[in-house]
């Protein structure tokens, strides 16, 4: 019994820090650009008149510009964030001029001496000042414990948020902590699984929740933003995106759909709180969407009228909408998206996968998975000509091959017809996608091959 | 004294960590280990062809495990222990729960001394100092105070920096802080009653490769070859995975390199102290040398070099099938694939392929070359007709030949990946008795087909024809014909308008096939066209 009341006492003294997370309600808003608004809710313990309190439990990344605290009856004289961090010789270097205690040990008989010190200098090593004799700290290698009385008020162990303010009375209250933080991030994560007796897919999102800000948030209310708000000083590194190497998205969508908004931005709040550990990655789902009617395509693209010295293959497309009609019917923000198909014993396989950015509902999306073993393109140029001066003529021959056992449609897109060029002659009617590509839609028989030859004249 | 407070402060210890964790009701739940496992292996995506490397494995797998989860009514958090350390946790599903997931999450943080020493900052931990005179062992609870750059402690005498009196000094911690010794992957379910369900967890997971390992005998008269190959896969992973279904894709799979946050193993406490220097030596740290050697054995599996512990090989052969557009091979049987191994088992064996041997030259039109070997390459079709037909995933080719008796190494080469039906070649490398030279004979501008196109005053562009003749010698020392193959590289808009001999195109290039007669020498003439600008 006595031993509890110890412990009660003990823990009390113990967790009598000022601004104690004792209750606490903490809400996180998270962009998807490294960025998060986080708003702490507490009860303060607040004197009459001017006082300094001490934030701990904020994030160690915390931007402190963008400290924020409100709270009834109170008035804020200056915000201060100090990093000056508590170590062995910053604790030395500050007691230079104070007095210590040195306890040295014996080496031969284990017996302690104790003896008042005062810390001369720290310049290279430590000097001290014992009785009316001066000595260099452990000089002779012999054990000499050095204990100090107390730690100077601004060294602390990690940096330290603390607010000065002159309460009107004294009392308990709620205050709002407020502040943005990097080392907060999401994005999603798509499981796609591909159908391919009926081309249909299931489609799981998960929103993925990443910490690194060194602290943890616990019993956190998680709201997460589609959208990353641009940031004013531009003193936030961007984190560099390589660009996509073919565009994913082929027509834009123009639904609305029943998610919260926040005026661009999608928003997907978490149904519930959860405790975001420090160094931990949180997934939560957010979609499930089964039966989405999927194709399935090749597309080789020849990037200029040139021959390759072998077949190369040709990209697995899968396409399909986000419409709520025949679609996912749903907005997507921007991540990875794993597809997956069962193999002959009905395990679902891993078969490639493919980023994607923020996609409105109603769009149409053409992924590539990888490239494909068996359906591989030849380009050839067969003969380049020069006409006159600035203008050549080119024959060029794709050869398609095709080792599946059924018949499959390439799209081939011959890019990079700069200038003024044209198709003089071809063996399969193009389309022309843009001024500088043109498109063919190859059927190659199964386990066979099919020849397409074309005939450009290329003006500069 | 000590001995007695340090117990009650240890019991509070337990009683405040025992209640403080205690804010969501989620009991800590661990999964079973694995009951059945898959691992499928994916090739590094950006290698075309060659072998893996043992060193550097970039290739992933996707591993599914079968736990049993035994789940109480209500809000619980299960853990599995002992995923991969390589996890992707983003990949992960979980599928076979009641009511679905609420969250899934992957802790990077891992068990390490630097772990302990930041977890328990602020927090009440017990000092060991010992005597070295007397071996008796002082316990004194103390606080925590820092832990950046040094580590400071604060008893009931004060405060002091750990391991600078040059007493033998640590810590001892109250247990407690939820940290894993294992990569763990933790899932917060919901259940409504009390029940033990099947679980799988599947997850993307690097440190995994596979290559195929091809080996060619060729066969005494040089017309046929015997191929057989390997699956070559390995794991550099921490964790080994005991009899489980294995299989390999063989494709290029589009990889979007996202971030993964690597598992904090912990790094080395760093404890300075304050300047030590002494009147005879010059100024140095003191650093804690006993902590880092400890903090030193739990270095991220991945940062270790990998030690390959065996080449361990499986008899029967994989079996393919259709996935997609990739491949899949299937290990027969279960197989173990153990930490830090590489494995082969047999992906095929193909004997009396018939081949054509050829020497090859690359050479670019109207250049002068001095003589340079030749290629060797070893041609095939992927056809049944030549008792192949089979898809070749990509890897290292390595072709002996018979010398009296013995199989010798003749040359190692990479292999893309080969569909059926397209053309098997395998590089030789150069030759020593095949030699090439080219010269350029003449070179001439007709003055009748010169045209004269005023651009500025003063300034004419000249459009000339050029017409050069180029000579290509092939010696052969060789005591056999051998057959050689010369394919130009023209400049654009050239062609090549007379030859001595027939004129053939591969891949859009002149090529010329000709025989080359045993120790004697070849040449062969060709007249090249084209017109260029001059500005005058």
């Amino acid at each position: 019994m006595r031993a509890l009341l110890l412990c009660i006492g003990w823990a009390i003294s113990m967790l009598a820090v000022p601004a104690a997370a004792a209750d606490r309600a903490l809400s996180v808003t998270i962009y998807n650009d490294d960025l998060a608004l986080i708003q702490d809710l507490r009860d303060i313990e607040v004197k009459d008149g001017r006082q300094r309190i001490e934030f701990q439990d904020v994030s160690a990344e915390i931007r402190p510009e963008t400290v924020s605290l409100t709270a009834a009856d109170i008035s804020i004289v200056e915000q201060n964030f100090d990093f000056d961090l508590l170590t062995p010789a910053k604790l030395m270097e500050k007691a230079v001029g104070k007095e210590v205690t040195i306890v040295r040990v014996n080496p031969s008989t284990g017996a302690e001496t104790k003896e008042l010190a005062q810390v001369l200098a720290t310049n290279g090593g430590v000097v001290l000042k014992i009785g009316q004799r001066i000595e260099v700290l452990r000089d002779d290698g012999l054990p000499v414990r050095v204990i100090f009385d107390k730690v100077p008020d601004n060294l602390r162990a990690r940096p330290t948020l603390s607010v000065t303010v002159v309460g009107a009375h004294s009392g308990t209250r709620r205050a709002t902590l407020s502040y943005l933080t990097p080392g907060l991030g999401w994005r999603a994560d798509y499981v796609a699984l591909y159908n391919e007796s009926n081309s249909k897919l299931d489609v799981q999102g998960w929103v993925t929740l990443t910490n690194s800000s060194g602290t943890t948030y616990d019993n956190a209310q998680t709201l997460l933003v589609a959208g990353s708000p641009a940031s004013a000083d531009g003193a936030r590194p961007v984190a560099y995106r390589p660009q996509p190497r073919r565009g994913t998205l082929q027509e834009a969508g123009t639904e609305s759909g029943s998610r919260e908004r926040l005026g661009d931005f999608y928003l997907y709040p978490l149904a519930e709180r959860t405790t975001i550990a420090n160094l931990q990655t949180k997934q939560v789902s957010f979609l499930d969407v089964q039966g989405v009617p999927a194709e399935h395509g090749y597309e080789y693209r020849n990037h200029w009228l040139g021959s390759a010295e072998m077949p190369i293959s040709a990209k697995s497309v899968y396409s399909f909408s986000t419409s709520a009609h025949a679609g996912l019917g749903d907005q997507l923000p921007a991540g990875i998206l794993r597809f997956y198909m069962r193999d002959k014993r009905g395990d679902p396989q891993f078969i490639g996968e493919s980023r994607i950015d923020h996609t409105p509902m109603g769009s149409t999306l053409s992924l590539a998975t990888g490239d494909a073993f068996d359906v591989k393109v030849h380009a050839i140029v067969d003969k380049r000509t020069h006409l006159s001066v600035f203008d050549w003529q080119t024959e060029m021959r794709y050869e398609l091959s095709n080792a599946l056992p059924r018949a499959v449609v390439v799209k081939l897109i011959q890019d990079g017809l700069w200038g003024d060029s044209s198709i003089k002659s071809e063996s399969q009617k193009s389309t022309r996608r843009s001024a500088d590509a043109a498109e063919w839609a190859v059927t190659v028989p199964a386990n066979g091959k099919t020849t397409l030859t074309a005939s450009f004249e290329t003006k500069y | 004294m000590h001995v007695r407070r340090a117990r009650w402060l240890q019991t509070c210890a337990i009683w405040l960590v025992g209640s403080g964790v205690s804010a969501p009701a989620a009991a800590d739940i661990l999964a079973e280990p694995p009951s059945d496992l898959s691992v499928t292996v994916y090739r590094a995506p950006y290698r075309n062809s060659g072998s893996i490397d043992l060193n550097d494995l970039e290739g992933f797998a996707l591993v599914s495990e079968t736990r049993t989860v035994r789940l109480p009514a209500g809000l619980s958090l299960v853990k599995f222990e002992g995923v991969a350390d390589g996890i992707e946790p983003a990949s992960a599903i979980v599928t076979g729960l009641p009511q679905g997931v609420i969250e899934k999450n992957r802790d990077a943080k891992l068990l390490s001394p630097s772990a302990l020493i930041e977890s328990a900052l602020g927090k009440p931990v017990e000092l060991l100092r010992s005597n070295r005179k007397t071996g008796k062992t002082e316990r004194l609870a103390g606080t925590l105070k820092s832990d950046s750059g040094g580590v400071l402690f604060q008893t009931a005498q004060g405060i002091e920096a750990l391991r600078c009196s040059g007493l033998p000094e640590t810590f001892s911690f109250a247990p407690g802080g939820g940290l894993s010794a294992q990569a763990t992957l933790s899932v917060l379910v919901q259940s409504p009653k009390a029940l033990t369900r099947q679980v799988t967890l599947s997850y993307l997971a690097r440190g995994f490769d596979w290559a195929a390992d091809y080996s060619a005998i060729l066969s005494a008269d040089g017309n046929s070859l015997d191929l057989g190959a390997w699956v070559t896969l390995a794991n550099s992973n921490g964790v080994g995975f005991p009899a489980a279904r294995t299989s390999v894709v063989a494709g290029k799979l589009n990889r979007e390199n996202g971030e993964v946050q690597p598992i904090d193993a912990g790094g080395p406490i760093l404890a300075s102290c304050w300047p030590r220097g002494s009147t005879s030596d010059s100024p140095m740290i003191l650093r804690i040398n006993g902590l880092r050697r400890e903090a030193d054995k739990a270095v991220p599996m991945a940062a270790r070099a990998l030690s390959l512990q065996e080449a361990s090989v499986t008899a029967g052969r994989v079996q393919e099938e259709q996935l997609g557009d990739l491949k899949l091979y299937r290990v027969p049987d279960r197989t173990t694939v153990a930490s830090r191994q590489s494995k082969q088992v047999r992906l095929m064996d193909r004997a009396r392929v018939p081949i054509t041997t050829v020497y090859s030259a690359d050479l670019a039109a109207n250049e002068t070359a001095d003589a340079a070997p030749a290629s060797r390459l070893i041609r095939t079709m992927n056809t049944t007709a030549n008792h192949l037909g089979l898809p070749l995933p990509s890897g290292k080719v390595a072709v002996f030949a018979l010398h009296q008796g013995e199989t010798l190494l003749e040359h190692e080469s990479g292999l893309r990946d080969i569909a059926v039906g397209e053309e098997l070649e395998i590089n030789m490398g150069a030759s020593f008795d095949v030699l090439v030279s080219a010269l350029k004979e003449t070179s001439t501008i007709d003055p009748a087909r010169t045209e004269m196109l005023p651009l500025v005053p003063g300034v004419t562009l000249r459009r000339v024809a050029v017409d050069a003749v180029n000579r290509v010698d092939i010696s052969n020392a060789k005591p056999t014909d051998v057959q050689f193959e010369l394919r130009l590289q023209l400049p654009p808009g050239a062609r090549v308008v007379r030859a001595d001999h027939p004129i053939g195109a591969k891949n859009g290039r002149p090529i010329f096939q000709l025989q080359v007669p045993a120790n004697g020498t070849a040449t062969l003439r060709y007249q090249t066209q084209h017109t260029t600008e001059r500005v005058t």
